[in-house]
């Protein structure tokens, strides 16, 4: 009783601590921005001191609110709003917690948490430094901060405080209850990542500014947030690899991207940033591009602003319903004042923001690169455009409309060949000028080994009679050339034979430069190949960990030709004992089960799954009843898959009733996804290829 | 020098027009009109055996679904009027929060005479569950 009746009492307090820890924190932020500028401006030591304690005090109080929220969450705190908006009784405790991001305000609370974290890592990073930079980037960071403070406030119209409690002092008996949708664990864990990855970019931008600011546009600025920019990179890439998989398990379409204008949310500032790690090489080893650089980062800032907007907003998904809330145009405005703000002072520096160098050759590393900047931000450009063309096509024709996921396919696919191709080229080219040596050494060897691939997958595919594409889906991607490019009426996949090709001459180009750098050192330290190559990598971490990140990148290349291009669909809706059949694969619904839940009820058929008459396996489809207090009433597709080799068999079910008996018809949808697993595979290379590169100490770092 | 300027100038805009002509031709080819039930309705005639999309919620008592012929059949009402268009929707599964009065996004062609899409794409949003909510009870925050 006594821990009740504490309970109780602690309750009555937390969300109003959480809230004056709010607005002291808009203190802190304001203060932080202007020591920092005194400090910096005359000199003075001690408001820089300050400056950066103000940073750690905003992520201290950002603290306690967070903490605060999750408490609410943690002992169901029903007069909190937000509580009631997204947890209930019922909830795991998982899920619980990460109901903290489960709606706008709570995730704007997170963002900003995680925003004050980066600001307290950066000022603890440079605590001993005698260099100015970092406390000239805190300026930037302090100032978004600001911006998100000012968010969470609960002062704009439509976005409520996370903290709020019912004006009028009710209670609710249960909260809503958190999407069963969002009840798994890849989407618990996926939208934190993708904030994670968003948030960490805001520092290498933060730098840029910094350089701006104090003049310094060297490469100084770039080596100390390059590790910043890669864990951002990394984490992206895990995020939004996490949002396809819950896609793929959850959603039962069988698919895992379908250029939503949420995943292109999350896509675009990684084409950006990845851009970016390309393009400030060449500012480090040639000074060319700085002004290019400052351009690429601010800009890959503001698409996680923007990418928000789109979401958040209401502008695009016209399903939302919801009612139009002040927080669009004050995001709109942010990234409008503060990419002016970047423009002001790019002129202001303008004579130092010079090329030391010029582009000697188009033949060239240096123009690989650009030429990989160019094809990766408009990449991003056709994203964008494709994303807003209901906005677009409104102001231009007067007619909302809007763009299929068959555009996207067919647009990217060109840009994204070339991208493939240059994964090995740019490697191995020679910098300045290539040479006819160059050339003879590096490249005819893969252009052989990826010709005669070629030739022999056209030759699998001619015999396995899939030169014409099976898929009968809007889907044509890798598979078909677009409408009105046939060969005499006729689809011809030439596009994979390019995948191919292209895959083959990368993994060639890239794994003799692994062979040779290995013979090199196994010759010179009399040693086993093996050691060799782990000697190779240890010794520029950064160079072979970007190209085990190409080596990813193609494997993942594979994987979407094989199963974007080549999945097999079959529908069919069976009563128990009756089969279907997708691909060689025969299936019967051989069974049914029901099963008690914690928040869920569980119920679905269990199918044999037979190959040239052989018994594989049986899976067991489902769907989840959401039916208690709080659930609303819905239930959710559970899928089923099963892994043979690479590819997967992918089973999800239509509506059932509670109850199945012997003549429920139940609507079941069958995808073969033929290398599927590739994809995942490929993506966890990348990852690793990220975590060596991001191993490698910064120059900086290093010689002081 | 300057030759080789040139050289480059000629590159990037070859590659500029040419990426802008493939954006441009394909979203002339695939792009497809956006219409809320009530206007659709006006102008039928207009857009028969047309390929566009219809957003507006699901008529209350309207869906009917089809199990052992895998077939979703529904109307879809207009968000201020009381106009409606059929949908029919075969051999894909109900999505999930597939509610009565809830929202929902119908792309597939259109059939005048019988004011019915034959439906390719199906997305759902629960209204009430969403930001909808949300965004009433910040208005009671917000007085």
């Amino acid at each position: 009783m006594f821990i009740e009746d504490l309970l109780v009492g602690v309750q009555g307090v937390t969300a109003e601590l959480g809230q004056a820890a709010i607005f002291l924190s808009l203190l802190s932020a304001l203060w932080a921005i202007f020591s920092l500028c005194i400090g910096l401006i005359n000199r003075r030591l001690n408001f820089v001191r300050s400056g950066r304690n103000a940073v750690i005090a905003t992520l201290i109080l950002i603290s306690i609110a967070t903490c605060a929220l999750i408490f609410g969450f943690v002992t169901d705190d029903f007069s909190m709003m937000y509580v009631v908006e997204v947890s209930s009784a019922a909830q795991p405790l998982l899920y619980k917690i990460t109901a903290l991001w489960g709606h706008m305000s709570g995730s704007l609370l997170f963002w900003l948490w995680l925003l004050t974290v980066a600001g307290g890592v950066v000022v603890l990073q440079n605590r001993r430094s005698q260099d100015s930079l970092a406390d000239y980037a805190l300026i930037p960071i302090a100032i978004v901060q600001l911006f998100f403070i000012v968010l969470v406030t609960g002062w704009i119209e439509g976005v409520y405080n996370p903290l709020a409690r019912f004006p009028d002092g009710q209670i609710a008996v249960d909260g809503k209850g958190l999407n069963p949708l969002l009840q798994t664990p890849s989407m618990a864990f996926h939208p934190p990542t993708l904030y994670i990855g968003w948030i960490s970019l805001t520092v290498p931008f933060a730098f840029a500014v910094a350089a701006l600011l104090s003049g310094r546009i060297g490469s100084d600025w770039i080596l100390r947030s390059r590790r910043w920019m890669l864990f951002s990179w990394i984490i992206l890439t895990i995020g939004i690899t996490l949002g396809g998989h819950w896609a793929y398990q959850e959603l039962g379409w069988g698919g895992y991207w379908a250029w939503d204008p949420v995943e292109n949310a999350s896509f675009m500032p990684w084409l950006l940033g990845t851009a970016y790690l390309h393009s400030v090489m060449i500012q480090e080893k040639r000074s060319m591009l700085k002004l290019w650089n400052i351009l690429l980062i601010t800009l890959a800032f503001q698409f996680t602003l923007i990418g928000t907007f789109i979401t958040r907003s209401g502008i695009i998904t016209s399903v939302h319903a919801f009612a139009q809330s002040d927080m669009g145009g004050y995001f709109l405005g942010f990234i409008l004042l503060s990419t002016l703000g970047v423009i002001a002072l790019i002129v202001y520096r303008w004579e130092r923001l010079r090329s030391e160098n010029r582009l000697e050759s188009l033949l060239s590393r240096e123009s690989s690169f650009i030429l990989n900047n160019w094809l990766l931000v408009g990449l991003t450009l056709i994203i964008l455009w494709g994303t807003l063309w209901p906005i677009i096509s409104e102001a231009i024709q007067g007619e909302k409309a809007s763009v299929p996921e068959s555009f996207f396919n067919q647009v990217v696919i060109i840009p994204g060949l070339i991208l493939l191709f240059l994964t090995g080229a740019g490697p191995v080219i020679s910098w300045k000028k290539i040479t006819p040596n160059n050339f003879k050494r590096m490249f005819i060897p893969p252009i052989i080994v990826g010709l005669i691939a070629t030739g022999i997958a056209w030759i699998y595919l001619a015999v396995r009679g899939i030169l014409e594409i099976p898929n009968q889906l809007e889907s044509s991607f890798f598979a078909r050339l677009p409408e009105g490019l046939t060969f005499s009426g006729e689809t011809f996949p030439i596009f994979s034979l390019l995948c191919v090709f292209a895959s083959v001459f990368v993994l060639f180009a890239i794994g003799s430069e692994f062979y040779r750098g290995a013979k090199l050192r196994t010759k010179r330290q009399q040693t086993t190949f093996l050691n060799g190559l782990g000697l190779l990598i240890n010794r520029n971490k950064r160079r072979y960990g970007g190209y085990i990140v190409h080596i990813g990148i193609v494997i993942v290349y594979i994987g979407i030709m094989g199963s974007k291009g080549y999945f097999l669909l079959e529908s069919a809706s069976l009563k128990l004992g009756e089969s279907m059949g997708v691909g060689s694969y025969q299936l019967t619904m051989q069974d049914t089960f029901q099963e008690e839940h914690q928040n869920y009820f569980r119920a679905g058929v269990e199918f044999g799954v037979m190959k040239d008459g052989n018994q594989k396996t049986t899976m067991r489809p489902a769907r989840h009843f959401y039916h208690k207090a709080g659930q609303g009433d819905q239930d959710t597709i559970e899928s089923a898959i099963y892994g043979i080799g690479m590819n997967e068999l992918y089973i999800a079910l239509g509506p059932l009733p509670a109850k199945i008996d012997n003549d429920t018809d139940v609507n079941v949808q069958v995808y073969y996804n033929p290398l599927i697993r590739v994809v995942w595979i490929g993506v966890a290379i990348m990852v690793l290829g990220g975590l060596i590169a991001i191993a490698e100490r910064s120059e900086s770092t290093k010689s002081s | 020098m300057k030759q080789r300027r040139l050289k480059i100038f000629a590159a990037s805009a070859i590659l500029l027009v040419a990426m802008v002509f493939l954006v441009l031709a394909m979203t002339e080819k695939t792009s497809v009109l956006h219409f809320t039930p009530a206007e659709l309705v006006a102008n039928a005639t207009e857009n028969d055996k047309q390929n566009l999309q219809v957003d507006g919620v699901i008529a209350e008592g309207s869906s009917t679904w089809d199990a052992a012929n895998f077939k979703l059949t529904f109307a879809v009402r207009d968000r201020e009027s009381s106009d409606t268009v059929n949908v029919i929707y075969e051999n894909r599964l109900k999505p999930d929060n597939f509610t009565d009065g809830g929202s929902v996004f119908v792309e597939g062609k259109y059939d005048a005479a019988k004011n019915r899409i034959v439906a390719t794409k199906l997305t759902t949003k629960c209204a009430s569950k969403y930001e909808g909510a949300e965004s009433t009870s910040s208005k009671k925050g917000s007085s």
